[in-house]
């Protein structure tokens, strides 16, 4: 994950102010290729971003196929909301460019009501009638 | 009850055409008759209502690790077992299934097809809902 980061911010353009044990400043900046919000690359448990937490997208700077950075470098919309076996959820990602899915953890200052919305997403428009499940 | 819900009446699709896939499942081709699913052990026949290309099983959902980046290669050397993860929509309302990779953790997205159990996509429809972590109370606890 930490090409990933990296290449967050220099993409971005960020400021080195202060560069970390793990090759990241503390200041580091990026901007959402979605909704154009400037973020702190590191969230508040200090730990690097990989979406932007108000509008959830991400960008597809990891090659999860064959490893090592991606070189196309596309907007990744969410799609779905996975669920571990501990019960932490992951928000999954797809790149709108070549179609390759990852998965990422839910942060804590995420927007809470676009992760409610794409959970409740497929129970708004059943490809089956849900009346039959009250006799199951 | 129509798959495609929204569907726009004007001929033109946002979606780009399915790709062509030169697999042949039937005809004398790799698979000839029903196979065994890698999940549950029971017969799968090839013929999947919806779709030219049964992609798992309808019982349990679960599919095999066998395409690369482009459905339909068998780029894939991994032969892995995937299940079902979670569950996607289209825009046009229809659903699609996330399967990850139990052997190397990758992703695919794939259309549910007309046979798939109505209780499995249920279960797996509601998971977000039942299984409430620390995070996922949080979100229930904002609304």
């Amino acid at each position: 994950m930490s090409t990933h980061h990296h290449d967050h911010a220099r993409q971005s353009g960020s400021t080195h102010a202060r560069t970390t044990t793990s090759g990241f400043g503390k200041t580091d900046t990026f901007t959402c290729v979605h909704c154009g919000l400037t973020l702190a690359a590191l969230a508040a448990d200090g730990r690097r971003r990989d979406h932007c937490p108000s509008c959830l997208h991400s960008r597809h700077v990891v090659d999860h196929v064959e490893g090592g950075p991606s070189e196309c470098l596309g907007r990744m919309t969410p799609i779905s909301i996975a669920v571990l076996r501990t019960g932490d959820w992951m928000v999954v990602h797809r790149c709108v460019r070549c179609d390759e899915l990852t998965s990422t953890p839910v942060r804590a200052d995420d927007n809470r009501l676009i992760l409610m919305r794409m959970a409740v997403r497929p129970l708004a428009q059943p490809p089956f009638p849900l009346e039959a499940f009250g006799d199951v | 009850m129509p798959r495609h819900k929204n569907r726009r009446n004007d001929g033109r699709s946002r979606r780009r055409p399915q790709r062509h896939k030169d697999v042949l499942h039937a005809r004398g081709g790799h698979r000839t008759a029903d196979f065994r699913c890698a999940g549950c052990q029971l017969a799968v026949p090839l013929a999947a209502p919806g779709t030219a290309h049964r992609n798992h099983c309808p019982h349990c959902l679960v599919s095999l690790h066998v395409d690369g980046r482009v459905p339909g290669d068998r780029a894939a050397a991994c032969r892995g077992r995937m299940e079902a993860l979670s569950l996607s929509v289209r825009p046009d309302g229809e659903w699609l299934i996330i399967h990850e990779c139990r052997s190397c953790g990758e992703l695919s997205a794939n259309r549910i097809a007309g046979d798939d159990n109505a209780l499995v996509l249920m279960r797996l429809a509601l998971r977000p809902l039942r299984d409430v972590g620390t995070e996922a109370s949080g979100a229930l606890l904002a609304l």
